[in-house]
C-alpha cells in the first residue's frame, strides 16, 4: 500500500493507507431518519412525552383516553377516566377479564357444593379456574396433579383423607390450615418395643412380618401407658378430626414404606416414624391469600376434578 | 509491513497490546466456558449440584462479567492502545500508566468474579460488582483516559481518525455511567447502598445498563471496526460525512432510551415514551456505522471468498445490523409487552453480544496477533472452522431463545373464554426445556469455536517468540 490518495478521500491519510471517500450520505438512510423522527414527534403529540415543571405533556385530549374502575380502600367502586397511561391501561384490562370471570365466579359461590359438580359447564369453568390456582398455589408441595410426594405432601387424588374430603372439611383445610402432630416415642419406649410396634403397624395393612414382635406389638398399641390407640382408634383407622393417619390402608405418607425391597427396611421406616415422632406436616392457611370464592372453587376443584372423599 | 516491523516495535508500545491481546482470549475461553455450563443449568438444573458457588445466580454475573469486561474490556483496551498509536502515530503515552490499566483491569475481573462466587452482590445488572472493586474500576478508568487521551495530544497526524472519536466517546461515557451509577454508601467492606432510591435507582441503574451498551459494546466496537474493517480489505471507509453524523447522532441518542428497559413498571409515562422514541429514533443512527463498514467492502466483494477474517467482520456487521434493528422494535411499548422478561431478551442481547461484539473481535484478534508477533496464522484453515463454528451457533441460540421467548409471552397473556389465564407459571418453565437445551448446544459450538481459535492464536504466539528469538540471536552472532 502507497501513500498516494485514491480519487474522491478526503485526503486524509493514517497509518500508510487508511482513507475516507466523500461519498454523500445515502439517500434512503437519511429519509428513513426523518421518517422515525416524524413518527416520534407524532407519538409525543398523542401520548404523555415531555416533562414540563412538576408535570408533563400528557397526549391529545380524547384521542388516548381510558376508563376504569378502581375500588377505594374501603371497597368501593369509583369510575375513573384519564389519559393514557400504563397503570389505567393494565386496570382496564383486568377489569375486562375480571368482568368476564365474575359470572362464573358468583354462579360458584351461590351454588350448593353438590350442584357445581352437575352442572357441566360450570365444572368447565371450575377446571380452567381451579387449575391455574392450584398450580400457582397447590402445587408446590402437592405436585403438579396434585399426586402429592410421599415424606413430604399427602396425595389428593386418592380417596383417603387424613382430616376428612368432605367439601366442608376441605374448605376448612384450605381456608384455616392443618397441622399434623405426633409425639416421639423414644425416651418413653424401648428400641426392642418400637421395634414390636412397628411390625404390628406394618401388618395391619399385609405387610410379610415378624409375627411374634406383631404380637408383641398389638399389646404396646393397646396399652394405656403407651397410647397409640387414643388417636389412631382401638382399629387403628384414625381419626380425622385431629389428622391421625389410618395405619392400615397401604396409603404411606411420612414413612416411606413403598420405596423399601425388604422387610427390614420398611420396618426400619415406620420405626423413624414412631422414635421421632412428626412436626413437619404442615399445610399452610389460604383464607388470606385468596378470596372466599377462589377458596370456593379450589375446594371443588380438589373434591370433584382431583378426587374427594367418596 | 512485516519489513518494518522492527521498527515499529520501537516506535509503538506494543507489549501492552500484547498483554491485552492475551487476556481477550483467555477472558473469552473462561466467559463462555460459564456462560454454556450455566445454560445447561438452566435445562439441567441437577448440575447446580447443590453447591451455592456454581448456582445460576452466582456464577451468572461472573460470566457476564468475564465475557463483557474481561473478553470485551481487554479486546478494546488491546485494540484501542494499537490503533491510537498507529493513527496518530505516536507512541502510547506513559508506559507505566498503561501498565498498571493492565493488572489493574485483570484484577477487577479476577476480584468480581470471586465475590460473585461468595456471594457478594449489589444487586445491579453489569454492575454486581462491590464498592471497592468499583473504586479500584474508576482509578484503572481515569488512567485509562490520560493514556488515551495523552496518545492523542501528542500525535504526529493533524485530524484524528474516526476509530479514535469512537474509543474516545466510549471512555467519557463509560466513567460518567459507571461513577453515577455506583454512588452508594458503603456499610462494610462488601455491601453499600444506593444513594438512589425506588424508581429513580431503577432508571440510574438502567441509564447504566443501557448506555453499558451503548457505549461500551456499540460505541466502543464501532471504534474497532473502523480501523479493523478498512486495514483488512485494504480499502477506503466508504463515507466520511456519514461516519461524523451517524457518530454524534449515536452518541447523543442513546443516552435518552434507557428507560425502555423498564416499560409497564412503576416508572412516568412520559420517561416511557421518550425512551421508546429516542430508540426508534436511534435505528438508522445505529445503521450508519453497518453501512459504512459494508459498503467499505464495495468493488471487493471476493475477498468475503476468499478472506475468513473478512467473512468475521462482514458477519459480525450483519448481526449488528440485526440486533440494532430488533433492539428498537422491542422498545415499543407493545412489542415490550410481549417481550419483556421473556428470553427474546436473552436472544436479542446475544445476538448482539455473540454475532456483533464477539464476532468483530474475533477478526480483530485474527488481524493483530500475526502483526504483533511478526509472524503467520499457524493455521489459516482454523480460522474458517472457528467461523463457521460460530456463526451456527449463534443461529441455534437466537432461534432457541425466539422460539422459546414468544412462545412464553404468548402462554403468560393467554386467556380461555372464562377469562381465566390458560397456563400456570410452571407449564412456560416446562414448555421451554427443549429450547434451553437447544440454546446450550448453540453456546457449546460457540466456545468449541473460541477454543479452537484459542489453540491456533498460541500455536502462532509460539512460533513469533521463536522468531524473534532467532532473530535476537543471528543479530548477537
Amino acid at each position: 500500500m502507497g501513500q498516494q490518495t485514491t480519487k474522491n478521500t478526503t485526503g486524509h491519510v493514517w497509518d500508510d493507507d487508511l482513507q475516507e471517500l466523500t461519498n454523500p450520505l445515502p439517500r434512503w438512510w437519511l429519509w428513513t431518519f426523518y421518517l422515525t423522527v416524524i413518527f416520534s414527534v407524532i407519538y409525543w403529540i398523542m401520548y404523555p412525552a415531555w416533562p414540563i415543571g412538576k408535570s408533563y405533556t400528557k397526549g391529545v385530549e380524547g384521542v388516548n383516553t381510558i376508563k376504569y374502575t378502581a375500588r377505594t380502600v374501603d371497597g368501593k367502586e369509583v369510575q375513573k377516566e384519564t389519559h393514557w397511561n400504563m397503570r389505567s391501561k393494565l386496570m382496564a384490562e383486568t377489569n375486562e377479564a375480571e368482568a368476564r370471570q365474575k359470572q362464573w365466579f358468583d354462579k360458584v359461590a351461590a351454588t350448593p357444593y353438590e350442584d357445581v359438580a352437575k352442572d357441566a359447564e360450570l365444572m368447565q369453568f371450575v377446571n380452567s379456574a381451579g387449575k391455574t390456582l392450584f398450580s400457582d398455589n397447590c402445587a408446590p408441595c402437592h405436585m403438579s396433579g396434585g399426586q402429592g410426594k410421599v415424606t413430604f405432601s399427602p396425595n389428593l387424588t386418592d380417596d383417603s383423607w387424613i382430616f376428612g374430603g368432605t367439601y366442608e372439611k376441605i374448605h376448612q383445610t384450605l381456608t384455616g390450615g392443618r397441622t399434623g402432630f405426633m409425639p416421639p416415642f423414644k425416651d418413653m419406649l424401648k428400641e426392642e418395643q418400637i421395634t414390636q410396634l412397628a411390625n404390628y403397624v406394618l401388618s395391619l395393612s399385609g405387610e410379610k412380618v415378624d409375627t411374634a414382635a406383631a404380637a408383641a406389638g398389638a399389646e404396646l398399641f393397646k396399652n394405656p401407658g403407651v397410647g397409640c390407640f387414643v388417636c389412631h382408634g382401638p382399629d387403628a383407622k384414625g381419626n380425622q378430626d385431629m389428622g391421625s393417619a389410618n395405619l392400615t390402608d397401604k396409603i404411606w405418607l411420612w414413612a416411606n414404606v413403598p420405596a423399601q425391597q425388604d422387610a427390614a427396611g420398611k420396618v426400619e421406616e415406620v420405626k423413624k416414624v414412631i422414635t421421632g415422632g412428626l412436626s413437619r406436616g404442615v399445610m399452610p392457611a389460604w383464607g388470606g391469600r385468596l378470596k372466599p370464592e377462589q377458596i370456593k372453587l379450589l375446594t371443588v376443584y380438589v373434591h370433584d376434578s382431583l378426587g374427594g372423599g367418596k | 509491513m512485516a519489513t518494518t516491523n522492527v521498527v515499529t516495535n520501537e516506535q509503538y508500545n506494543y507489549d501492552i497490546v500484547r498483554k491485552f491481546t492475551i487476556m481477550t482470549l483467555v477472558w473469552g475461553a473462561v466467559g463462555m466456558l460459564v456462560g454454556v455450563y450455566i445454560a445447561s443449568e438452566l435445562a439441567f438444573p441437577f448440575l447446580n449440584l447443590d453447591t451455592p458457588y456454581i448456582t445460576f445466580g452466582r456464577l451468572r454475573p461472573v460470566h457476564t462479567g468475564a465475557v463483557i469486561f474481561g473478553f470485551g474490556g481487554s479486546a478494546l483496551f488491546a485494540t484501542s492502545y494499537y490503533v491510537v498509536q498507529r493513527t496518530c502515530q505516536a507512541r502510547l503515552f506513559g508506559d507505566g500508566l498503561a501498565n498498571f490499566t493492565f493488572w489493574g483491569w485483570q484484577a477487577i475481573i479476577v476480584l468480581a468474579a470471586l465475590g460473585h462466587v461468595m456471594g457478594y452482590s449489589q444487586g445491579r445488572e453489569y454492575a454486581e460488582m462491590a464498592w471497592p472493586v468499583d473504586v479500584l474500576i474508576a482509578v484503572v478508568w481515569v488512567a485509562y483516559a490520560a493514556v488515551f487521551i495523552g496518545t492523542i495530544m501528542k500525535r504526529k497526524q493533524p485530524h484524528i481518525y474516526v476509530a479514535n472519536w469512537f474509543y474516545l466517546a466510549f471512555i467519557l461515557a463509560t466513567a460518567l455511567l459507571h461513577i453515577f451509577n455506583n454512588l452508594a454508601i458503603p456499610y462494610s467492606l462488601t455491601g453499600s447502598y444506593s444513594l438512589f432510591s425506588g424508581a429513580q435507582d431503577a432508571m440510574t441503574q438502567w441509564w447504566y445498563g443501557h448506555n453499558a451498551v451503548g457505549f461500551f459494546l456499540t460505541a466502543a466496537f464501532l471504534g474497532m471496526m473502523y480501523y479493523f474493517v478498512p486495514k483488512q480489505a485494504g480499502r477506503p471507509v466508504y463515507s466520511y460525512r456519514l461516519s461524523i453524523i451517524h457518530f454524534w447522532a449515536l452518541i447523543f441518542l442513546y443516552m435518552w432510551a434507557g428507560s425502555h428497559h423498564l416499560h409497564w413498571t412503576a416508572i412516568p409515562d412520559w420517561t416511557s415514551t421518550l425512551a421508546a422514541t429516542f430508540s426508534i429514533m436511534l435505528l438508522l443512527p445505529s445503521w450508519g456505522g453497518m453501512i459504512n463498514g459494508i459498503m467499505t467492502l464495495s468493488g471487493a466483494w471476493e475477498k468475503l471468498r476468499t478472506d475468513p477474517i473478512m467473512r468475521f467482520l462482514i458477519v459480525s456487521l450483519s448481526f449488528y445490523g440485526m440486533s440494532t434493528f430488533e433492539g428498537p422494535m422491542m422498545s415499543l411499548k407493545d412489542v415490550n409487552a410481549l417481550s419483556h422478561y421473556t428470553d427474546w431478551t436473552v436472544g436479542h442481547v446475544h445476538s448482539g453480544a455473540l454475532g456483533w461484539v464477539a464476532m468483530i473481535t474475533f477478526g480483530a484478534m485474527y488481524h493483530l496477533v500475526p502483526r504483533l508477533w511478526n509472524t503467520q496464522i499457524h493455521n489459516p484453515k482454523l480460522i474458517n472452522v472457528h467461523f463457521w463454528l460460530a456463526t451456527i451457533g449463534i443461529l441455534l441460540y437466537i432461534v432457541a431463545m425466539w422460539i422459546s421467548g414468544i412462545m412464553q409471552g404468548l402462554m403468560w397473556r393467554a386467556f380461555d373464554d372464562f377469562g381465566n389465564l390458560q397456563y400456570s407459571f410452571v407449564e412456560t418453565v416446562a414448555a421451554m426445556f427443549p429450547f434451553y437445551v437447544m440454546r446450550a448446544l448453540g453456546g457449546a459450538f460457540f466456545l468449541t469455536g473460541m477454543v479452537i481459535m484459542c489453540y491456533n492464536m498460541f500455536r502462532t504466539i509460539r512460533k513469533g517468540n521463536a522468531n524473534v528469538a532467532a532473530s535476537i540471536a543471528t543479530a548477537a552472532a
